[in-house]
């Protein structure tokens, strides 16, 4: 064979207007006018905040007026009783023992539910939809919505909050990983799919991988949301330390309240650098 | 590695596609590959390459006419006929198309899927004769000891070795590759390409390459077959595509422009 030296032309014009100097006359594009519309949303921002603020009636002289009130509670909220913290211990381990549960049982129903949820996952369109929808409802819905609601079915205690943290997180977590799916890279599926593979078996082995370590991640995004969650459903007696917080509260014992806020600084803050040291751990 | 099955031919009979959008991809394409040949398709970026190799697997499906592959017709094939029909042929894309975060072997084992039962897959529960072929293949294609180690450590003509040994896991009796070179540079695509030539020579797998340049085609395909606007402008042996035919498939003529720098020690 002769070595012809044949090759594509390169692409785009033809020869002779590659050189031409822009701007040659002096017409460069107008800067399109905004700020008639800076303005108009501004202007917007301010009066819906004016609004809010007079319909809930923040007067500032009440405020003021309570003061006295106010720097009592605040004066005995700075003084903790360090003695009440064996008294927290049963709540305490029972928050973070909800949450441990919520998360587990949340993040294993959510990885399912995110690739029949995320459009590069699932190929049927109607069942996307379904699965979208049904998802939006759930995310909806805020935490202690849920806690009041199976507080009231189940009854107090912690399998209440523990239903409720599962679907607060089965929302957020799907919302999650089945955005991040969304964003893969479909490269491997395209593959598989091409090699005679189903959609389930092209994304357990294309894709699962590509987005197990914003899974791990959003797990223990989720964990620590539950922590703080759970502390709070407390409050409509759906278990933990918010059930605690709620009783000394209505004693007005704000020293033992004091304590209890300390030590729920304290977990998230360790929490906190447990999750970004093992995120490290894992180069997420 | 043994060949359990018998290369296939492939069968075009006045292949239309319109696109959804209702572009006309390839317009009335007859022609005829027969089990064992390589061929080379090209033509310019549009041409409708990756149209015309796509359809023989399916990835795109045909509006008009009907493609055999070794026997079957492809004309609205779905489910687990189609499935079959792309099981016994292979594809090696332009961008390699591998799963970055998981590991080479993983990725080879993607071959095997058509036959693996959905419990296993989900659990990654390989047959260990699978396991055995995908290494296999690996070695054929002399990346064998990167086996475990990531997707994404490899570098591009290395990745593209592991696409062909992954096509190769499926024992095809069909290979298409879509512009298998096109990100990587002219020693690599040379490697991907002995690679291509090698398989089709030793294993008798039919391959269809798709490639933009037609020195590599003229070089790589006993045959070469050349697209322009979708239609078939040229059909022949590579010796065959001279001035002339270059100027009916990329409509004008050769320049010096055309050469590209050290490109004729490339070719050589
Ligand atoms: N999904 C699609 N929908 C509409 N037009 C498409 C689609 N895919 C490809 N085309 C068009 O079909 C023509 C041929 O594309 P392609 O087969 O990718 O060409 P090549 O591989 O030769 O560059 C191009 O003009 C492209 O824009
Ligand atoms: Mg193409």
């Amino acid at each position: 064979m002769t070595t012809l030296p044949i090759a594509v032309p390169p692409a785009g014009d033809a020869p002779g207007t590659a050189g031409r100097a822009f701007g040659e006359h002096g017409h460069w594009p107008r800067k399109p006018r905004t700020w008639p519309r800076t303005v108009v949303i501004v202007a917007v921002i301010c009066a819906l905040t004016a609004w809010s603020a007079i319909a809930i009636q923040v007067d500032p002289a009440t405020l003021i007026r309570n003061a006295h009130n106010a720097s009592n509670t605040l004066v005995q909220l700075f003084q903790p009783d360090y003695t009440f913290i064996p008294d927290t211990a049963d709540a305490l381990l029972e928050t973070v023992q909800m949450a441990v549960i919520g998360t587990a049982v949340s993040v294993a129903l959510a990885l399912p539910i995110s690739f029949v949820a995320s459009r590069v996952t699932n190929p049927s369109t109607v069942v996307l939809g379904i699965a979208r929808f049904i998802m939006n409802v759930v995310r909806s819905i805020p935490d202690l919505l849920y806690a009041a609601v199976f507080v009231t079915v189940i009854g107090t205690g912690a399998i209440s909050g523990v239903f409720a943290l599962v679907l607060f997180d089965l929302g957020i977590m799907v919302k999650l990983i089945s955005e991040a799916l969304d964003g893969l890279d479909r490269g491997g599926q395209e593959a598989a799919l091409a090699s005679g593979a189903t959609w389930l078996k092209a994304d357990r082995i294309a894709m699962l991988p590509e987005v197990a370590s914003s899974y791990i991640s959003q797990t223990i995004y989720v964990f620590e949301l539950n922590i703080r969650a759970s502390t709070v459903i407390g409050l409509v007696g759906a278990g933990g330390l918010g059930m605690l917080i709620d009783k000394v509260r209505t004693f007005y014992q704000y020293h033992y309240l004091s304590t209890i806020i300390l030590e729920v600084l304290v977990i998230i803050l360790a929490l906190e650098l447990l999750s970004s040291a093992s995120r490290k751990r894992l180069l997420l | 590695m043994s060949q359990a099955q018998q290369a296939a031919g492939i069968r075009f009979d006045h292949v239309g596609v319109t696109y959804a959008n209702g572009f006309v991809g390839l317009d009335d394409i007859t022609l005829r590959i027969d089990s064992g040949e390589m061929v080379a398709v090209v033509g310019l970026s549009g041409a409708g390459k990756s149209t015309l190799v796509r359809t023989i697997n399916g990835l795109v499906p045909i509006s008009s006419g009907q493609i055999t592959v070794g026997g079957v017709g492809l004309k609205d094939l779905r489910g687990k006929g189609l499935r079959t029909v792309r099981s016994e042929v292979g594809m090696i894309f332009q961008s390699f198309n591998l799963a970055k975060r998981t590991t080479v072997i993983n990725n080879v084992l993607m071959g095997r899927l058509y036959h693996t039962p959905a419990w296993r897959t989900l659990l990654a529960a390989w047959k260990r004769d699978d396991v055995e072929l995908a290494m296999q293949a690996l070695e054929r294609v002399e990346i064998v000891h990167k086996a475990y180690a990531n997707a994404s450590e490899l570098s591009g003509g290395q990745q593209q070795r592991v696409a062909i040994a992954r096509s190769l896991a499926q024992r095809p009796r069909v290979i298409l590759a879509d512009e298998p070179t096109a990100s990587l540079d002219p020693p690599t695509s040379h490697v991907v390409m002995r690679d291509l030539q090698r398989i089709n020579a030793e294993l008798g797998i039919t391959v269809v390459v798709n490639l933009h340049f037609l020195d590599l085609a003229r070089r790589y395909g006993q045959r070469v077959i050349g697209l322009r606007g979708g239609r078939l402008v040229f059909d022949g042996p590579g010796a065959d595509a001279d001035a002339g035919v270059f100027e009916s498939i990329y409509g004008r003529s050769l320049t010096a422009e055309d050469m590209l720098p050290g490109h004729q020690q490339a070719a050589v």
